[in-house]
């Protein structure tokens, strides 16, 4: 019977070769930069983030969570029975009959992949994943074919040669996708990266519930900064790359994908798995970025990305706002590779698109983006009588103002929490003029010089005075205050406003009366949402307005970003329509006359679409607006123990 | 853009000033002429300052895409003019540029017209770009107020102050400024006694000139206090046929004269 | 006109009811007359009015009166004869470089006339301000402005950009006036530069952009205006604007003064006249007149048609340049581009605040838009409430006839 010696030898050549491509693999991943991993602990914690957190993510589709715990369940265990029947030749039934039971389980996961395959969404990859499906038949068939006889179900024998050679075929091409293609760059490499991708991912904080979104710092004394070539990526991010399924769930999520800018992050990913492998993107079976044709960009290890690779525009139209991140079911980080070429581009090639040039030339001359006069930065609260850090030097509330204090419809948004702080008889205090952007702008347009300098500046103002803890209204500076400052020394308890106002209310310091108006739907800040967690205490703090949202399809983790973040607005990179537009085109699917917001550059895109619209407010306006003053005797007390400190 | 390749062109700069923070930073017209020098003869062109190697605002022009800045040690109270005429006249470039005023210091803007006078060129104020060199002869375009230029001929080597009109210079990159080598050349120094008399405090507000009255009479004097101020709300033309409406719009245009 | 008074009872009769529509513009101040013998004269029954009780009122204020009949045949009179200031024979000169743009005395060379009187003032000796002006000049009130002396230099050799030529003219005015001070208009119209020429010629250290001047001490700006610095008033002065206050309530002699020997050089500088500027090239902080287009743009090939015809300059609103009709940079407003057009034409443009602060420096601005109640609106010095397509699609017909009508003249 041939395939009695054919088959252990196809299978042992084919192992063999899957090793060498491993290897080759592995070596491709080795030209990136040295990045410490916990090498052991990471493989031991890769099936629990597999089985788990990777889990979590993909349940999100039922449809294709079930397919995938099938499919690939099947696989791995006929994989592993089959090496240990076909190849090692142990016969018995306690094997055979299990493998029979899991490629069964795998031609059933199959058949679903076939049937989703059949009609395609346009985010889905096309080309050799369109074979995928197929492949999985043919092995998941062959092999049960193949293991009847062990099993004692048909002869030995059966069916003759021309069985024994359809089989063969079929072992040949099942093996060839499965287990050749896993390490040879086939579909099924992502089996084999994403594996290892998941040990050695470069935010192991992210696995087990916990989140990891600030960037990493540069070392301003590199030779180069940021990343030119695919090589200069460290090596767990060149793996992470190629785990890349290219389900396009990330494609879907885009916003500037959507808006017709010449982004689209599979093919963003996939562009670098060209870069560290070589090669052209002429194969690639997915959506091209918008308005750029397939084919013509080349790219290798060593070649300077944005020169054949990569438009250095692809890059630029990033609101950096996570939806792809959060979408990934590989956990790809593609913010941090689209930042570190941004980094490349801006501090070593000064090639930062639009307004960025000049936005970046106040920060570092002025401290704000728009280069207005340091010393003015109080001016909207000259009616406010505000204690100032550098008076009290001690306050319970360090209240981050941010940028918005130089623009006049941010300051309404900072007069409304302002009052609300009084009512409550928060003990707070401001930095006032001593405080600078916050550095988010900088480091979001790659120049992570200028974002360090304003940190350090930052964190030296703030390590003079003794608060518990800094409020803010901008969710970017609370995302930069809370999660990026820890690496220059700055170490913070840090609220957003939406969740100290709440806080406030479940105390019971402020009383919120009814909200009057029409429907209200809520749209959530990515740096608040996304980066940080926080859905929950704006939603709460709305219905102890007795308002009762009606929520947007794309809400709470599928929050479509305002196109505000990243330094989009600045670096302007024209698409075919707005982000801001869609984004008020889903409110209006709501049918909502108001949107909530609790981001000040939330509040100025979306108030930037053309009226008519629905209106456009800050939570904190709105809950100021709904504040129910305390009765006359509260605030006379405190005036009076006031005027006794004084004369005391 | 000129074929200059094989001239030798000095751009020199100063330290600018940021006119809301007052912090130091690369002037704009000094960047705007090593950026013009850049154009014409990339990374050849000489940067050239009179001051202090470790100032910090020297690297965001060397962040133009410099390798190499050179410095020419100078005090504080030192003339800059008197060490730069110097160093010019030992090294005879082609073309020299500078900006049209210093945003720090004095602010004088004779920089250019000293040099010039020391080495006995021509001085061109002004330029927005220079076309073409050919023969030993420059094309220049001259700034003039309101978007307008000038050509001029002008033959090597010459001086030349470069305008907020000229092409906006690049982004400065971080990491090329820091790499790049200021080099220190260590100089006369002319002490400038003139200036050491100067007395230099924060600029004054200016008052705006009031509309004078010159009133001869009480009566006159009590119509000025209590007059209407002019204005209020322009013409309204509303239900008229478009073609008087435009050409109400047309007449203010002549009127205004900005109809060429 | 006949010089013969005429009464015109119609005008009487407005004058006298206050409650007639025209009643404002016939009231006038009272009559005076200058007499033969060049004294004022009032005249006593033009003064007043008959009240509404028929009895004669004299108001001496001004605000309202009869007379009005001789209205108009009185303006010319009325020019009141300022004083005549006259040097004879000075001990020594200030002499003031004026710009003379379009030929006229501008308001800065005003100023710096009044600077340069205000320096001999009070002084020791007689001084003089001699004016300098180089090629052919319009004005006729340079007696009004305080010139005493005026040397005139003309000649082919100052036409166009000569700042080489004019400079060896002003070392030759040294040479033979050896001035006590040299004043210029510190000015982008010429005066700054050959201040400045002239300054590394002679060899003197100049006080710029001056803006306090007396004998002692002057004021300059400096540090990019950031700073003032006082220093001893030097021998050469680039003013700034408003300087002083220009001359108004003497006459001066304006006595024509020569230049013994003119030079004439070789310009190095060879001037090849003006270049024609595509007004779209123009960047749009300095563009002096600007069409600028909004969300009630439909037509826009038209509206770059009504841009070209009239020359104007593009701008847009940041609805436009967000819909992709008009690039980013043709932005205008405090998130764009801070403009300073003489006329800035608005179309479709409601105005937000952001826009309105960016026009804020602009002269005139006219605004078409079907919204009579915008903000643009209120802030326009002229409004056409109308549907922009037809207006603009009329303005482009007034342009081009007139352009046809300008080169029929011109051949």
């Amino acid at each position: 019977m041939i395939l009695d010696w054919l088959l252990p030898v196809l299978l042992l050549s084919v192992l063999a070769l899957a090793l060498i491509g491993a290897i080759r693999r592995i070596s491709l991943w080795r030209a990136g930069q040295p990045s410490p991993v916990d090498f052991f602990g990471g493989l031991k914690a890769m099936p629990r983030r597999y089985l788990v957190d990777l889990h979590h993510v993909v349940e999100r589709d039922k449809y294709m969570s079930n397919t995938h715990v099938a499919t690939a369940g099947g696989f791995v265990l006929s994989l592993v029975l089959i090496i240990l029947v076909h190849l090692f030749g142990i016969e018995s039934k306690w094997l055979a009959w299990p493998l029979l039971a899991s490629s069964v389980l795998m031609f059933v996961g199959a058949t679903f992949v076939y049937k989703r395959r059949k009609n395609p969404p346009s985010r889905l990859s096309k080309g050799p994943w369109m074979r995928l499906p197929k492949s999985l038949l043919v092995f998941s068939v062959t092999f049960f074919l193949v293991t009847l006889p062990a099993a004692g179900v048909l002869p030995q024998g059966f069916g003759g040669w021309v069985l024994a050679l359809i089989l063969a075929a079929g072992v040949v091409w099942g093996l060839g996708e499965m287990v050749f293609g896993m390490t040879w760059g086939g579909p099924m490499k992502h089996a084999f990266a994403g594996a290892l991708h998941l040990a050695f991912h470069r935010r192991p904080e992210r696995f087990g519930g916990g989140r990891s979104t600030g960037l990493k710092p540069v070392d301003l004394d590199a030779p180069v900064l940021g990343v030119q070539k695919p090589s200069d990526f460290k090596w767990n991010q060149l793996l992470g790359f190629d785990a890349c399924v290219q389900c396009g769930k990330c494609e879907a999520m885009c916003p500037a994908f959507a808006a017709g800018q010449p982004l689209n992050p599979k093919k963003l990913i996939q562009d670098m798995v060209i870069g560290l492998a070589g090669g052209t993107d002429a194969k690639f079976a997915g959506s091209p970025y918008p308005g750029i044709e397939l084919g013509n960009a080349k790219g290798g290890p060593d070649s300077t990305i944005t020169e054949g690779l990569v438009n250095p525009d692809t890059l630029w139209s990033c609101t950096t706002c996570r939806a792809c991140v959060e979408e990934c079911p590989m956990m790809i980080e593609h913010v941090d590779a689209i930042v570190d070429m941004r980094r490349f581009l801006t501090l070593e090639k000064g090639n930062t698109p639009g307004k960025g040039a000049e936005t970046l030339d106040n920060l570092i001359a002025t401290d704000n983006p728009n280069g207005y006069e340091p010393g003015s930065r109080m001016n909207w609260a000259a009616d406010q009588n505000l204690r100032v850090m550098s008076e009290v030097k001690e306050a319970d509330v360090l209240f981050w103002v941010s940028d918005g204090a130089f623009d006049m419809r941010s300051q309404r948004i900072l007069r409304s929490f302002v009052k609300l702080l009084k009512a409550a008889n928060v003990d707070f205090a401001v930095l006032g003029d001593e405080e600078r952007d916050s550095g988010d702008v900088a480091r979001r347009l790659g120049d992570d010089a200028t974002f360090q300098s304003l940190a350090k500046r930052n964190i030296a103002v703030m390590n003079k005075y003794r608060f518990k803890r800094i409020v803010t209204t901008d969710p970017h500076a609370f995302h930069v205050l809370k999660n990026e400052y820890k690496d220059f020394g700055g170490d913070y308890e840090v609220l957003h406003h939406t969740t100290f106002i709440n806080e406030l209310v479940k105390d019971g310091r402020i009383k919120l009366g009814g909200h009057k108006g029409g429907t209200v739907t809520y749209h959530d800040p990515c740096y608040l949402g996304r980066y940080n967690g926080e859905y929950d205490s704006p939603r709460e703090l709305l219905s102890a307005m007795g308002i009762q949202l009606a929520e947007m399809e794309r809400s709470g983790f599928r929050s479509r970003c305002c196109g505000g973040g990243g330094g989009a607005p600045i670096t302007d990179i024209p698409g075919e329509r707005r982000i801001a537009d869609m984004r008020i085109e889903d409110a209006r699917a709501t049918g909502a006359e108001l949107v909530a917001v609790g981001c000040q550059q939330c509040t100025a895109m979306l108030e930037g679409v053309v009226e008519p619209r629905p209106e456009i407010k800050d939570i904190a306006e709105l809950a100021a607006d709904a504040l129910v003053e305390a009765d006359d005797s509260q605030p006379a007390r405190t005036r009076r123990d006031e005027l006794a400190v004084e004369v005391a | 853009m000129a074929n200059a390749e094989h001239l030798k062109i000095v751009a020199l700069v100063s330290v600018g000033q940021h006119p809301k923070s007052g912090r130091a930073r690369r002037a704009e017209q000094d960047a705007r002429a090593v950026e013009l020098g850049l154009n014409l003869c990339g990374e050849k062109v000489q940067v050239l300052h009179a001051g202090d190697v470790a100032e910090e605002s020297l690297r965001s022009y060397a962040g133009m895409g410099l390798k190499q800045l050179r410095v020419l040690q100078q005090a504080a109270g030192a003339d800059a003019s008197v060490a730069l005429g110097d160093y010019l006249s030992e090294h005879l470039p082609d073309i020299v540029l500078t900006g049209v005023r210093a945003e720090s210091g004095e602010s004088s803007g004779m920089t250019p017209y000293l040099l010039a006078e020391k080495l006995g060129w021509p001085l061109v104020t002004r330029i927005a770009d220079i076309a073409r060199i050919e023969n030993g002869e420059a094309e220049i375009l001259q700034a003039l107020p309101r978007g307008q230029r000038r050509a001029i001929r002008v033959r090597l080597p010459f001086v030349a102050s470069v305008d907020n009109a000229a092409a906006a210079p690049r982004q400065s990159a971080y990491g090329p400024g820091r790499r790049a080598e200021l080099e220190n050349l260590p100089w006369v120094e002319t002490a400038d006694e003139v200036r050491a008399a100067f007395e230099e405090a924060p600029a004054r507000k200016r008052p705006k000139r009031l509309k004078m009255v010159k009133a001869k009479t009480a009566a006159e004097r009590f119509k000025a206090a209590t007059a209407k101020s002019q204005g209020g709300g322009g013409r309204v033309i509303k239900d008229q046929p478009p073609h008087e409406q435009a050409q109400a719009i047309f007449d203010l245009l002549l009127e205004e004269g900005v109809l060429r | 006109m006949s010089d013969i008074i005429r009464r015109d009872p119609r005008a009487e009769w407005i004058a006298r009811n206050r409650l007639h529509p025209l009643h404002a513009e016939m009231a006038a101040p009272a009559a005076e007359t200058r007499g033969p013998s060049g004294l004022i004269r009032k005249n006593p029954h033009a003064v007043g009015f008959i009240g509404p009780n028929g009895i004669k009122r004299i108001d001496r204020s001004g605000g309202s009166g009869a007379a009005v009949g001789i209205r108009r045949g009185a303006r010319s009179a009325q020019q009141v004869e300022l004083p005549l200031h006259t040097v004879e024979n000075p001990d020594y000169y200030v002499v003031a470089v004026l710009d003379m743009v379009g030929g006229r005395l501008t308001s800065h060379d005003k100023d710096v006339l009044g600077q340069a009187h205000k320096l001999i003032r009070g002084g020791d000796g007689s001084g003089a301000v001699l004016a300098v002006v180089f090629g052919e000049h319009k004005e006729e009130a340079f007696d009004k402005a305080g010139v005493d002396r005026l040397l005139h230099l003309t000649g082919s050799e100052f036409d166009g950009y000569c700042p080489e030529q004019k400079v060896a003219c002003l070392a030759e005015v040294e040479k033979q006036y050896q001035p006590r001070y040299w004043l210029f208009p510190d000015s982008i119209n010429g005066g700054n530069e050959l201040g400045c020429r002239l300054a590394a010629r002679l060899g003197e250290r100049p006080a710029t952009q001056a803006w306090q001047v007396d004998r002692d001490t002057s004021v300059c700006r400096g540090g990019g205006g950031l700073s003032d610095i006082t220093r001893d008033t030097p021998r050469l002065l680039l003013l700034a604007e408003e300087c002083a206050d220009p001359i108004d309530e003497t006459r001066h002699q304006v006595l024509a003064l020569e230049l013994d020997r003119k030079p004439r050089i070789i310009n190095r500088l060879q001037d090849c006249g003006q270049v024609a500027v595509d007004p779209n090239s123009v960047s749009l902080a300095e563009a002096e007149f600007i069409l600028s287009a909004g969300n009630g743009i439909h037509d826009w090939d038209q509206f770059h048609q009504a841009a070209e015809a009239l020359g104007a300059t593009e701008g847009a609103s940041r609805v436009a340049v967000d819909d992709g009709f008009m690039p980013r940079f043709r932005q205008v407003g405090a998130t764009g581009t801070w403009v300073t057009a003489r006329v800035y034409v608005a179309v479709g443009i409601s105005g937000a605040v952001q826009h309105m602060q960016g026009i804020g420096q602009c002269d005139k601005v006219v605004a078409i838009n079907t919204d009579a109640g915008c903000d643009m609106v209120k802030r326009a010095d002229l409004s056409i409430i109308g549907d922009s397509q037809k207006v603009l699609a009329q303005l482009i017909e007034l342009a081009r006839d007139y352009r046809e009508g300008g080169a029929e003249n011109a051949a």
